[in-house]
This record gives C-alpha cells, sequence and structure tokens, in this order.
C-alpha cells in the first residue's frame, strides 16, 4: 500500500525518459567488466596491477582498432566481416612494403592504409548500390581477400619488419603505458567523439534507427554507408598495422577469426545487428571483457584448447547477463519501439 | 516468386553451362564427383536452412561436425561391429547439442550469432583437447555412406535427395514449417497468434544438430579418419550456401529448393523467414561445381579463393531480396 501512495511523488514519467536516456543500457557492459575484473583477481593478483592492465589493451588493440570501424558500421545497421581478412592483408602488405628499411616505414604505412580503404570503399559501393545482405556481400570480400593475400604472399609469412618499427608501438611510456595501447585508447576516444558530436556520427544513428525516415529526412544514405564502410576498412588495416607491431606476424591468415572477435565485442558493447543503438564506449568494454576472459583462462596455466571452451562460456555467461541486465529496464519501462524484436533476427 | 528469388537458379544454369564447354567436366564419373564431394555441405546447409528462416542463426554447426568426424571414428576404429553404436552416437550427440542450444537460446535471450558464436568456441576447445592428431577410423558401412554406390548411383547425393524432400515437405506442407516461416517473419506477431515460439527456435536447432551429425558422418565415411580440423569452416559455407539460396537472413522467407541449388551455388538471405531448400541446395551445388571446374582447369588454390570470394559476391548481387541491413 505505501507504495502505491507513494508513486505520484516520484513521477513515472521522469523515471521511465532516465530510464530510455540508455543509461542502463549504455552502462551494464562496464558492470559485467568490472565484475569479471573482480572474479579475475580472486584467481591472480595480476588482474591488480595497472602494467599487467595497460599490456592487456596492448594485445587487444588490433582487434580493437578494426572494432572501432565495425561499430560505426552495426550502428548504421549493416555489418563488416571482412576486417579479419583487411587485417591480415594488412599485415602482409606493410611487412613487405617495409623491406627491412626504416626508411620505407612512412610509404609502407601509407600505401597499406590505402589498399584497406580501397576494400573498404568497395564494400560500401555494393552495399548501397545493392539490395543484398552485408553479411554475405562482405563475408564475400573476406574470402576474396584472403585469396588476394595468398597470391601476393605465396602463401607463406613474406616480408621483414624494418628496425625501430615494433619498439617504437611497444615502447613503455612512462614504463607504463605502451604506445600501442595508448594509440588504441586515442582512436576509440576519438571514434566516441565524432560519434556524439559531429553530423556524421549522429547521422549514422539515425540511418540505422530509420532508414526510410533519413532518406525523407535529406540524409544522402548511399554516400553515408560508402564513408562509413571506407572508414572500417582504413581502420581493419591499421588493425593489421597494430598486429604486426605487436607480435610480428605477416602471415596470410594472421587475422583470422579477428572478425568474430570484434563482432562479439560490438555486440557484447550493446550495438545491435539492427543498428541505431549502442556505440564505441561500449565495444570498449565488450573487447576488455573478451580478453580479461582470454587472459584468465591462460593465466590459470589452462592449455589454448581449454582456453577456447572457457573464453566461449565466459562470452555466453557475460552476454547473457549484459541481457538480463538491459531486458529488466525493457520490461519495466515498455517504451521502448518493440519493432527491433519483430523484425530483425531475435 | 520474385525474379530475384530464382536468381540463383539462373546463376547455376550459366556456371553449368560454362562448365559443360570443358570435356571432363562433362563425364558421367566426374558429375556424381561434384554431388558426392558436395553431400555434407548440402546437409548442414539443409539444416541451416530451418534455423535462417526462423531468423536465427547456428555457427556452431561446423565444430558439431568435427566433434562428431573425431568421435565416430575414434568409437568405431574400423570395427563394423560397431557401426551402429557410432550411428546412434553421431545422432544422439547431434540432437543433445541443437537441444542445449535451444535451450540457451530460449532461456538467455542472447543474440544466436553470440551465443553460438561462444557454443562454437566451446565445442571448439572439446574436439581439441579430446585430439589434437587424427584418431580412429570410419567402419565400412559409413565409408559406404559418403562414397559408395547403390545401383550403380552414388550414395550421399541419393541421400541428400531424400533429406531435401523431406525438408522442402515439412516447410511447405506441415504446421511445423508454417510456424519456422511465421517465427521468422516476426517472432512477436507469431507469439501474438498462438505459436509458442520457444518451442520452434530449440526444435529449429535441433535440426540443425542433427544435420551435423548427418555432415559429421559424411564427411567421417569420405576422410576416413577423426581428423579433428575437419569441421572448420563448414558453417559459414553453410550460412553462404543459404543465404545465396534465398533465404532471407531477417528470418520468414525461403525454400529446400533454393538453399540445394545454393549449396550448388552456395542463396538464402540472412534476415531470415526467406528462402527454400531448393536454392540452398542450387548454392551448394554452384560452390561445389566451381571448385571442381576450377580443378579441372589446374588453378592454383589461391586463385581459387578469390574467384569463390567474387562469385558469392556476385550470387548476391543478382540474388538478394529486401533491404540493405546486416542481415536484410
Amino acid at each position: 500500500m505505501s507504495t502505491e501512495a507513494e508513486r505520484p511523488r516520484v513521477r513515472p514519467a521522469a523515471i521511465a525518459s532516465w530510464l530510455n536516456a540508455g543509461w542502463v543500457e549504455r552502462s551494464a557492459i562496464w558492470v559485467v567488466l568490472v565484475a569479471l575484473l573482480g572474479v579475475a583477481a580472486l584467481f591472480s593478483d595480476a588482474f591488480l596491477q595497472p602494467s599487467y592492465l595497460f599490456n592487456m589493451v596492448r594485445q587487444a588493440a588490433p582487434v580493437g582498432v578494426a572494432a572501432i570501424g565495425v561499430t560505426l558500421v552495426m550502428v548504421m545497421g549493416g555489418v563488416d566481416l571482412s576486417v579479419g581478412a583487411v587485417i591480415s592483408l594488412a599485415a602482409v602488405v606493410a611487412a613487405v612494403l617495409m623491406d627491412g628499411q626504416a626508411g620505407n616505414i612512412g610509404y609502407a604505412l601509407a600505401a597499406t592504409l590505402t589498399i584497406g580503404a580501397a576494400i573498404g570503399f568497395a564494400n560500401g559501393v555494393l552495399v548501397a548500390w545493392n539490395r543484398g545482405s552485408p553479411f554475405i556481400l562482405t563475408l564475400g570480400t573476406a574470402v576474396a581477400v584472403y585469396g588476394l593475400t595468398q597470391i601476393y604472399s605465396g602463401g607463406t609469412a613474406r616480408g621483414i619488419v624494418a628496425p625501430g618499427f615494433r619498439e617504437f608501438f611497444n615502447e613503455r611510456i612512462g614504463g607504463l603505458v605502451p604506445v600501442l595501447a595508448l594509440l588504441f585508447l586515442a582512436a576509440a576516444t576519438i571514434a566516441a567523439l565524432v560519434q556524439r558530436t559531429t553530423r556524421f556520427g549522429r547521422s549514422l544513428y539515425l540511418v540505422g534507427s530509420n532508414p526510410r525516415a533519413a532518406r525523407l529526412a535529406g540524409l544522402r544514405a548511399a554516400r553515408l554507408t560508402v564513408t562509413t564502410y571506407t572508414l572500417s576498412g582504413l581502420l581493419a588495416a591499421l588493425g593489421g598495422i597494430a598486429l604486426l607491431a605487436r607480435s610480428g606476424v605477416s602471415s596470410t591468415f594472421a587475422g583470422r577469426g579477428f572478425e568474430f572477435d570484434a563482432l562479439a565485442a560490438v555486440v557484447l558493447g550493446g550495438t545491435t545487428f539492427e543498428g541505431g543503438r549502442g556505440g564505441v564506449g561500449g565495444t570498449v568494454a565488450g573487447l576488455l571483457v573478451l580478453f580479461v576472459a582470454f587472459n584468465l583462462v591462460n593465466i590459470l596455466g589452462l592449455n589454448y584448447n581449454v582456453q577456447r571452451l572457457v573464453a566461449g562460456v565466459i562470452i555466453i555467461v557475460a552476454s547473457a547477463a549484459y541481457t538480463y541486465l538491459t531486458s529488466r529496464r525493457l520490461t519495466e519501462s515498455r517504451l521502448w519501439p518493440s519493432h527491433h524484436t519483430s523484425e530483425g533476427a531475435p | 516468386m520474385r525474379l530475384t528469388d530464382r536468381g540463383i537458379y539462373w546463376v547455376l544454369a550459366t556456371v553449368l553451362a560454362a562448365a559443360g564447354l570443358i570435356p571432363e567436366f562433362r563425364s558421367l564419373g566426374n558429375l556424381a564427383n561434384v554431388a558426392t564431394q558436395s553431400a555434407a555441405l548440402a546437409v548442414l546447409a539443409l539444416g541451416q536452412t530451418f534455423v535462417i528462416l526462423c531468423g536465427l542463426i547456428d555457427l556452431s554447426v561446423g565444430q558439431l561436425t568435427g566433434l562428431i568426424v573425431v568421435l565416430v571414428c575414434d568409437v568405431a576404429a574400423g570395427r563394423d561391429a560397431m557401426t551402429a553404436p557410432a550411428l546412434l552416437l553421431a545422432l544422439g550427440l547431434g540432437a543433445a547439442s541443437g537441444a542445449i542450444t535451444g535451450l540457451l537460446n530460449n532461456r538467455l535471450r542472447i543474440h544466436p550469432l553470440i551465443l553460438t558464436f561462444g557454443t562454437m568456441s566451446v565445442l571448439q576447445g572439446i574436439v581439441f583437447t579430446y585430439t589434437d592428431r587424427s584418431v580412429g577410423r570410419a567402419p565400412a558401412a559409413i565409408a559406404w555412406l559418403a562414397d559408395g554406390r547403390l545401383l550403380g548411383l552414388p550414395v550421399a547425393p541419393l541421400l541428400v535427395l531424400l533429406l531435401a524432400a523431406g525438408a522442402h515437405v515439412t516447410l511447405t506442407r506441415t504446421r511445423f514449417g508454417m510456424h519456422v516461416h511465421a517465427v521468422g517473419g516476426g517472432r512477436d506477431n507469431a507469439r501474438r497468434a498462438g505459436i509458442d515460439t520457444d518451442r520452434v527456435a530449440a526444435t529449429v536447432f535441433v535440426i540443425s544438430g542433427v544435420s551435423a551429425s548427418i555432415g559429421g558422418l559424411l564427411v567421417a565415411g569420405r576422410l576416413g579418419v577423426g581428423y579433428p580440423h575437419a569441421g572448420a569452416g563448414f558453417e559459414l559455407d553453410a550460412i553462404v550456401a543459404v543465404v545465396l539460396g534465398g533465404t532471407s537472413l531477417a528470418g520468414g522467407r525461403g525454400s529446400v529448393a533454393g538453399t540445394v541449388a545454393a549449396v550448388v551455388l552456395g542463396g538464402t538471405s540472412l534476415a531470415g523467414g526467406r528462402g527454400s531448400v531448393a536454392g540452398t541446395v542450387a548454392a551448394v551445388l554452384l560452390l561445389g561445381l566451381t571448385n571442381n571446374v576450377l580443378n579441372l582447369l589446374q588453378i592454383s588454390s589461391f586463385i581459387q579463393m578469390l574467384v569463390k570470394g567474387l562469385i558469392v559476391i556476385g550470387a548476391i548481387l543478382v540474388n538478394q531480396p529486401g533491404g540493405r541491413r546486416a542481415f536484410a
């Protein structure tokens, strides 16, 4: 009875609008991340040490940079599965063009980024001017790019990393923060700002949540699509360079499977396949959840195969916890339009 | 039927006509080869057609196939007496794995892509913890199923035809088939119409799991040994086949015929609810055909990969109906 009497004073509409601002949705994955870190810390003190945590961010950087691009594409209602292939191609091309000469670094990186952007541009044109599914289109691009990479590399690891290249990126600033980790965090911050404050960023959300309204509002959806996929290709190439810097690997399939790691990070972070929701901030949290999971399994001394098993379980549990936290809000407020669930994949 | 829905058949016809110019291709033995080699993928794609029609997706079938290949060969170890237990093990494991995925899907409400990405990872961990090298040997009966002949005709393609016919009838003539389309077309509306959407979802995952069982048996029979890497990549090929066969990734549209065409050619739309078994079969045939033709022309596997990617892009350009959403 007493709760019934209090209800008018707390203004349900105000609560609903606060909930609808997406606060719970945006922060749920961070709650999951903190909880997972807490659990991890029970198993190993390493998870409380800043140097270990920053090293983890360094590990995550190649997938993370690519995941930023995938987030932008998915907010717009698309998807990009070609990033793993582009990462591989970029690592090979960068290593081959460097050819062990420090003087070649600038030109090698510029050429690599251009190639990544070109593949993204091709994806964007295919998606914008065709009514086909970006899921399959970009999967097709991925297979084609893997083929190209194999032809280019001759099927083996090729290229020589220039001296100083890896040293620079793995240098720890102040003995603590690796340059690579810092660059990834900087890229994520810039992307989050672009997405939140620029006209381009806001347009992505409009096109993603209601493409027809976006078109009627005068947005050039096709141009936006091409721009976003180009960005995704560019960022994936950057991810390839980051991979080369992190591990020195430049073989055909160096980035194979990264597209799913990136996708898992993006979806864990609250960006949906239907578009119009989520953002780069959530992706960073989702990515860290994945890498804390990978590291936890590793630090427990389990072999790689058991790692896959446990990582799978953690992905499911973390995702379920996240869904639980966010769906409570949905059922409580009932203000969210339900067209997402009735039209898209459930 | 829209023109775009038939795109897969046009592409298949074109590739067939082009392939017909190669003398080696026209031999009956080679045609039987294409059909036999495509059989496992076709079965997986048939299962995936149900899942994608329902607006869901199952990434775990590839690793499940690998697990079944390893277990069947290890348990049987070439002994014919173990054929029946191995068969039961394969079918039971596939169905159980599908039922667990279905249960998790209904209870946890995670996006199926994430859920089955997780189960895929778990299954992969199990396969390679079990063994990281080839083990056991397939019994003769399972080898016959994959590579043998019945009245002069290859057995595996006959099995695929039988399963495709069953899948087609199930999807177009039964209440369950209608429910799959309804759930894929709009889950909320289906629920309001009184359909037990959770049961439909669980059932399609079980069907997908069993398709991995049969696919695994065919792969085990063809390889002869329990090779742990046998299932890698199958899930994507199966999805590509289903989408190319005209089934929509958004759910609700699709057919067995399209799936078969796609598995030949690789055309179901990822939006779910659209597509056909025939399309999938056509797409599978297309994929198989392309491999075969490129092999006959002695083109390097690197270039084959590039060509395969371009074919997927080409097929989707002519074939995919619907909007430009991720899963449409």
